[in-house]
């Protein structure tokens, strides 16, 4: 018997599992988008069509999916859902707040069945929901709008193996018609000798000269009559891989790159080579070396950044899942709130945003829970019924910042140092800053287990957050004012892997400072260094730059001497210079990241190897400003 | 008959489960590790992974010496972390029966007593077994001292 | 030329592409066949245009031209009004098996299908064609 033909068809169609569930990401990701975009619409007459036809084909295809995997719960529910989508679209029935609802908690629920599979759980029960979905179906049929032309073109394109070659296909035509305007109709035709052709019927704006343009693709152009029966196109606005798009494993983006970093240690190795044979090499024979090794630089540069922009995505996805926690916990606990939402479009490593889902959840979550306070306390603090609670990205340098911000009632510091010290932490000082505040939010164990706790901060599971963001490289921050709110900022490598540094030595020993980090270098002579109130400082740029002696921070038994390099680091503000014995280098280095505890140390953020086979630590900057800050105190 | 690898430490011979030891090698470059333990030589790099050396003379409360060829870095691989051990020299591969293997008696004085699986005779020879979890485990230390308290 | 040596291309047609591999892996114990994949309507009608099709499997419900359109168009055009097409759609659709074979559809089969079953009926809809 062949081996391909099995006797089990579910055993059969096990081995797709792992596509089964990126599709349904995929399709959940789409449905989400189009439930924040239906959300305003509720109650309205004027639903748009495409989101309608977009999220019932999302439904329509997890149910297929979901049966060829048999998987019988996830294959039912989708089949309710798009039932439900059946009649709205049809218009039998208008979306109303209660539709709404049972339309997200549907899908919450089918995600839910989607993971439990996925992580071999229980699955739940959706009997209850499926008749949730069944009675959803009241009101009255809504009409539907149209809208004006500005110019009608009628547009044929008759499609060849050649132009498919050069990907000219219906697809790509269709998708740059939809980029100069609306189109109205898109349908096959059948020419003279029985050829097939496609026919668009464009409305738009753009000139004949745009229209022009296109006509080497095999383009004809034609004005087309006012034609008030054309039918409006079902567009496929957001449909899923077209069948040039290759879903990749990330193991292999990690493996490739891994390759990469290695070839770009190569390099390096190559241009320390050339760099000994200069002296004895003729020119002529040298710098042409010198110039292929430099072209082989640019490439690999080129090569890692299209690896790089494989891995990213924009971080939107993750936020569009935050709005629906926030809804379902704000019902839960009889709260208003209204999310906010921008930098959506901010791109970072699929491995980061992975890592980051937790944290941020929990992020979230808290504020919700804890941070934003009900409608009566609102109105009795003279605040907004609604809670606003705002999640933002945007990036700075090779650095993303998401900042997780809340107007509630912000975090009581008396309360958390009451906590503590009922429980025989170490407070230090009474007058605790934001920072210490974090600090002592995310030690392990506070506050898990009193209600009241939970009620005035954040500390379930801080400490976990906080781990987690800076074991990818990443630092959180706090700010908060009682009454007002609480803002976390979180800022993270774009990517991880491959960095420009400055290469430095202190006592012998060379350290690897990400060029991100550093805004200048000075060279400083001993002689121009004062001390002010316990902190030795310099002038920069006509202020006061505090300087913070490496081998100091670091408890190495060395002084600097008479003349030594500063690495200006941070913003104008709150500036700091880094003090080494000198500058050796710039290199591009491979970050590789130090995962046993015995080898991590406050202000190492990894290490890299710059082809000799020694390690050399990079510094984490962040980290160093923080331990300066403390030392001070 | 299980096989074990042997080094040496400050005159005496130690054995690990060779399944463990993912491989042994000369030590050429350590950068050190600022504010780590005192016994965390510092990184080096072992198959494109960045591991800590743990320097077991240290560890154990031994003089340190200064490294020389016969020094060894033999590299722990536990399934959850990779260690490197500096140790004196390393180069036996031995099979142990582990009914040859008695617990550590209770007079065993020294740091290292706490850190012993068990000793094993052969044919005159001590061997003492590492209990590599608490060799690893920098805290221990401490619990042990509490325990004794 | 002997039958073996001839490959029947199979134009697989479905908007998702995990039940496009589904199918086209079904379909692999049949050693005579090769597949060519479209994502919507349109895509499959060209498809038809620029390369020999042997067989069509066709899903219903797709964005941009309803599978039935695509059937409808298919049966129109003198040179493609012969391939076979076996309509794949998805359980809860069963009242449009009539609708679709009334306009053309060679066979029908419902999603979850059996692989050896997809297999049968494409590879006997290709002996007899």
């Amino acid at each position: 018997m062949d081996k391909s033909t099995p006797d089990n068809s579910g055993e059969f169609f096990d081995q797709f599992l792992d596509d089964y569930y990126a599709e349904c990401d995929e399709h959940l990701v789409l449905i989400r988008r189009a439930l924040v975009t239906l959300e305003d619409e509720v109650d309205t007459a004027t639903i748009d069509r495409a989101v309608l036809d977009n999220l019932f084909r999302s439904f329509h295809t997890l149910k297929g999916i979901s049966g060829m995997v048999g998987l019988g719960a996830a294959e039912q529910l989708a089949h309710h859902l798009e039932s439900y989508l059946r009649e709205l679209r049809e218009g039998s029935v208008v979306l109303n707040a209660s539709g709404f609802e049972s339309l997200a908690a549907g899908v919450s629920l089918l995600e839910n069945v989607i993971n439990a599979r996925r992580n071999d759980q229980a699955i739940p029960s959706i009997g209850d929901m499926a008749a949730r979905l069944q009675t959803a179906t009241t009101s009255a049929p809504a009409d539907t709008e149209n809208n004006a032309a500005i110019t009608r073109w009628q547009i044929e394109f008759t499609p060849t193996a050649d132009l498919a070659a050069r990907g000219v296909n219906v697809n790509s035509v269709r998708a740059r018609l939809q980029e100069i305007g609306e189109l109205k109709q898109a349908k096959p035709i059948v020419k003279g000798a029985g050829e097939i052709a496609f026919q668009f019927i464009l409305s738009t704006n753009a000139g004949q000269t745009t229209l022009k343009s296109f006509e080497v693709d095999g383009l004809v152009f034609q004005a087309a009559e006012e034609d008030a029966t054309a039918q409006k196109i079902r567009q496929p606005v957001a449909t899923l891989a077209p069948s040039t798009v290759v879903r990749v494993d990330l193991d292999r983006l990690d493996e490739l790159m891994r390759i990469i970093g290695e070839l770009v240690i190569s390099r390096t190795r190559l241009e320390d080579q050339l760099t000994e044979l200069k002296r004895s090499t003729p020119p002529a024979v040298w710098r042409p070396l010198q110039e292929t090794s430099f072209g082989i630089a640019r490439q690999l540069r080129d090569l890692r950044e299209s690896v790089m922009r494989v891995r990213m995505v924009p971080i939107g996805e993750v936020f569009e899942r935050m709005t629906f926690v926030v809804r379902d916990l704000a019902r839960e606990n009889g709260k208003k709130i209204l999310v906010q939402l921008s930098g959506g479009e901010t791109e970072i490593d699929k491995f980061l945003v992975e890592r980051m889902m937790e944290p941020l959840l929990h992020l979230v979550r808290n504020a919700v829970s804890h941070g934003i306070e009900t409608v009566a306390e609102r109105e009795a603090q003279g605040k907004q019924t609604e809670g606003l609670l705002s999640l933002s990205a945007m990036t700075a340098g090779e650095r993303i910042v998401i900042k997780i911000a809340d107007d509630g009632r912000g975090i009581d510091r008396d309360r958390v140092l009451e906590r503590a010290s009922a429980r025989g932490l170490d407070t230090g000082n009474t007058q605790l800053d934001d920072a210490g505040l974090l600090d002592l939010i995310s030690t392990p164990g506070l506050s898990t287990r009193d209600e009241a706790d939970r009620a005035s901060g954040r500390g379930v599971g801080m400490d976990v957050v906080k781990n987690a963001i800076e074991e990818l490289g990443g630092h959180i921050w706090l700010a908060t004012k009682l009454g007002e709110g609480t803002t976390f900022t979180i800022e993270l490598p774009l990517t991880l892997a491959i960095a420009e540094a400055l290469i430095v030595s202190v006592d012998g020993q060379r350290f690897a400072v990400p060029q991100s980090a550093v805004r200048e270098v000075l060279e400083v002579e001993s002689t121009s260094t004062n001390v002010l109130e316990n902190n030795e400082i310099i002038s920069y740029r006509g202020k006061v730059l505090p300087l913070l002696r490496l081998a100091r921070v670091f408890e190495m038994n060395h002084e600097l001497g008479d003349k030594f390099h500063v690495l200006v680091t941070g913003e104008e503000s709150n500036a700091v210079g880094l003090a080494v014995d000198r500058i050796i280098g710039q290199r591009e280095i491979v970050v590789r990241a130090i995962k046993d505890p015995l080898a991590q140390s406050k202000g190492i953020a990894g290490a890299t190897e710059l082809g000799d086979q020694r390690v050399v630590l990079i510094l984490d900057i962040s980290a160093l400003r923080q331990l300066a800050v403390k030392s001070r105190h | 008959m299980e096989p074990f690898i042997l080094f040496e430490l400050a005159g005496t011979t130690y054995g690990v489960r060779s399944e463990f030891v993912q491989q042994i090698e000369m030590i050429d470059d350590v950068a050190s590790v600022p504010n780590a333990h005192p016994a965390v030589e510092g990184v080096v790099l072992v198959r494109g992974q960045v591991i800590p050396a743990l320097n077991l003379r240290t560890r154990f409360g031994f003089d340190k010496v200064e490294r020389n060829l016969r020094s060894r870095l033999v590299v722990i691989n536990n399934g959850s972390r990779v260690v490197g051990l500096v140790v004196d020299t390393a180069r036996e591969f031995i099979k142990i029966a582990p009914e040859s293997i008695e617990p550590p008696p209770e007079a065993l004085t020294g740091l290292s007593g706490k850190y012993l699986e068990g000793i094993a005779s052969i044919n005159e020879r001590m061997i003492l077994v590492l209990n590599l979890d608490a060799v690893l485990d920098l805290d221990y230390e401490v619990e042990a001292a509490l325990e004794t308290t | 030329m002997p039958d073996e040596l001839k490959m029947n291309n199979i134009l697989v047609v479905d908007d998702s592409p995990t039940m496009r591999r589904m199918v086209i892996t079904s379909l692999g114990s049949l050693r005579t066949v090769k597949s060519t994949q479209a994502g919507t309507g349109l895509e499959a009608i060209e498809r038809l245009a620029i390369e020999p099709v042997d067989l069509m499997v066709l899903d219903l419900n797709m964005p941009d031209m309803h599978g039935m359109e695509v059937i409808d168009f298919v049966r129109r055009h003198q040179s493609y009004r012969n391939i076979p097409i076996v309509v794949l759609t998805t359980k809860g659709e069963e009242a449009s098996r009539t609708k679709a074979l009334e306009a053309g559809a060679t066979s029908y089969l419902t999603k979850p299908f059996d692989p050896r079953q997809l297999a049968d009926v494409v590879g006997s809809l290709l002996k007899t064609t």
